[in-house]
């Protein structure tokens, strides 16, 4: 009876299994081996691929639009992730630090993370246009405008602030439970020792929030690399290919230019670019918590 | 030992302020869909209100073959079906994957978290030669089959299932009930969070979709809202009124489910605000 029922449990399991894993095969193992075949031919959606070995990443490696791409990237990330860190933190400390409305704080904060990508792209491009509500008033205070998306500097910046508005609410959050998961007898033992409200903070709160920090962190650089709405509704990759992201070219290569094989070799740098990148920052950044 | 603490008011006017900056947009879009079109760059509160842009997407736009109303309606299609069937079916892999003996469950479950290694755009190119290859281009299939099982939700479920003590299990079986019945109406209601959680993120992650439909759809009928706001913004960029109403029709539906399900997206992100 019981081995009877062993076997039926087994059976079952191979069911749902295998359920997945024929979805699987088709959705996601059917097209990672066309990833891979592709990034080593020659193609153009008809006929079969041509193999090619490593020509598309040799090309890759000596095409300035590359390049262009990866400084925009570093670019990015050198705008974005300090802007979304502090004002995160600052967010939720101050949430930690206020104990009523916290609910209307967070979610007002937190509403902008629902935003669609597509919408939220035509209401900034529309609040920081020539003309727009942000141009006039600072005109009006203080008598001049800001070129915010036509200027090849600054258009970079303005999606990063756009990026920013999104994001502050969801990591300010998550660092906020990383502030409520430190225990509060500690920062009473360092009042007792009269420690200051800044060292409170390099101490204990800093060295303790280190996981949810880390987590953060490798949200904003994940995305960094998935960025394609923003630019490709507000920008179309420009001033001077200077908002050209991974995603719009891998796009623009593949459905615009009709070459898919060398955009899933892109698709692979960028791939492991961002895979690197993450692994950076926990190398960097990820430190053992303990409480002793 | 007791700490009387100051009210910290600084912080709290300060915070209260960047709140209102940070939904002021909200505000500015849902006023200026509501103004004359002379008025929205020019005035923030309006000399009055007028319904001539919600109008204009709802009865003129067709004529522009853009209809809107028709992409509202398969924006909500799409994105409901696709919930469905990924909460769904995660719960029964959720199930296999923590409540099933089986051999090979471990490999199955180390796969699983594989799979998650993987960023979505890394398939984009490869997967639009699938679903060419399968002739569904320009159908909602293209949409909603590469969506309908989802490695992150089974694991979610598997998480939460596995601190559900068997008794629940044993029970049901002894009362007759077949694992159909097991899963639907004894674990997924025992993890009910859990399921907001994936089926939030999920339509959430649905809605607001673009770069996919944008490749596989280039049929205006069949369209999500997303991609039709897109291509009516790139070709009509004069009409500003309709492209904001627009927008707040895009946007709504995300921000109600939001508000509605806010207690398990901070459960999502773990966080109790009391």
């Amino acid at each position: 009876m019981v081995s009877k029922l062993k076997k039926r449990e087994n059976y079952l399991g191979w069911g749902f299994s295998s359920i997945y894993l024929i979805y699987t095969a088709l959705f996601w193992g059917y097209p990672f081996v066309w990833l891979v075949i592709l990034s080593f031919s020659k193609w153009n959606f008809f006929g079969t691929p041509k193999p090619v070995g490593f020509r598309n990443f040799v090309r890759l490696f000596t095409d300035p639009i590359f390049w262009r791409i990866f400084l925009n990237t570093v670019n990015f990330m050198a705008y974005f992730i300090p802007m979304v860190l502090i004002l995160s933190m600052l967010f939720a400390l101050a949430l930690y630090k206020v104990n009523v409305f916290r609910t209307f704080f967070a979610l007002s904060f937190l509403v902008a993370n629902v935003s669609s990508g597509v919408a939220y792209s035509i209401l900034f491009s529309n609040l920081f246009s020539e003309s727009g509500p942000l141009n006039s008033f600072l005109y009006k205070n203080f008598g001049f405008t800001v070129p915010w998306f036509s200027d090849p500097q600054l258009a970079l910046l303005s999606i990063a602030i756009m990026v920013t508005w999104k994001f502050v609410g969801y990591y300010g959050l998550i660092l906020f439970a990383g502030l409520n998961a430190i225990p509060k007898s500690l920062y009473e033992a360092a009042e007792l020792d009269g420690a200051t409200n800044w060292q409170k903070f390099w101490k204990i709160t800093f060295p303790l929030i280190n996981p949810a920090l880390t987590t953060v962190l490798v949200f904003a650089v994940n995305l960094t690399f998935g960025i394609f709405t923003e630019p490709y509704m507000i920008t179309g990759g420009g001033p001077m290919r200077r908002t050209l992201t991974f995603m719009m070219h891998i796009y623009s290569t593949a459905f615009q230019r009709m070459n898919p094989s060398y955009a899933a070799s892109l698709a692979v740098i960028t791939g492991l670019l961002s895979y690197g990148c993450v692994l950076l920052v926990r190398f960097l950044v990820e430190r053992e918590v303990s409480l002793v | 030992m007791t700490r009387s603490k100051r009210f910290p008011y600084i912080t709290f006017t300060i915070l209260f302020i960047a709140s209102l900056v940070w939904i002021y947009p909200y505000f500015w879009l849902l006023f200026s869909s509501f103004k004359p079109t002379s008025e929205i760059y020019t005035r923030f509160w309006p000399t009055k209100f007028t319904l001539e842009h919600y109008e204009f997407i709802f009865f003129m736009s067709d004529k522009l073959q853009r209809p809107f109303v028709r992409a509202l309606l398969n924006s909500i299609f799409i994105s409901v079906t696709i919930t469905f069937l990924a909460v769904l079916s995660s719960a029964f892999f959720g199930f296999a994957l923590s409540k099933l003996d089986f051999k090979g469950k471990k490999v199955f479950f180390n796969f699983v978290l594989f799979q998650m290694l993987f960023p979505g755009f890394m398939f984009i190119v490869p997967l639009f030669v699938l679903i060419k290859n399968l002739g569904l281009l320009n159908t909602y299939s293209a949409i909603i089959l590469p969506s309908i099982i989802s490695a992150w939700g089974s694991f979610m479920f598997a998480q939460t299932f596995k601190s559900i003590p068997d008794d629940y299990i044993e029970a049901a079986k002894i009362d007759g009930a077949n694992t159909f019945w097991i899963v639907t109406r004894v674990m997924f209601p025992l993890a009910r969070s859990t399921a907001s959680i994936v089926g939030l993120f999920t339509f959430i992650g649905a809605w607001d979709n673009f770069m996919w439909p944008l490749i596989v759809m280039k049929d205006y009928n069949k369209m999500p809202l997303s991609v039709l706001l897109a291509s009516f913004n790139h070709e009509y960029s004069s009409y500003v009124g309709p492209i904001l109403a627009g927008s707040v029709i895009q946007t709504i539906p995300m921000v109600l489910i939001f508000l509605i399900f806010r207690k398990y997206f901070l459960q999502g992100i773990s966080v109790s605000l009391k």
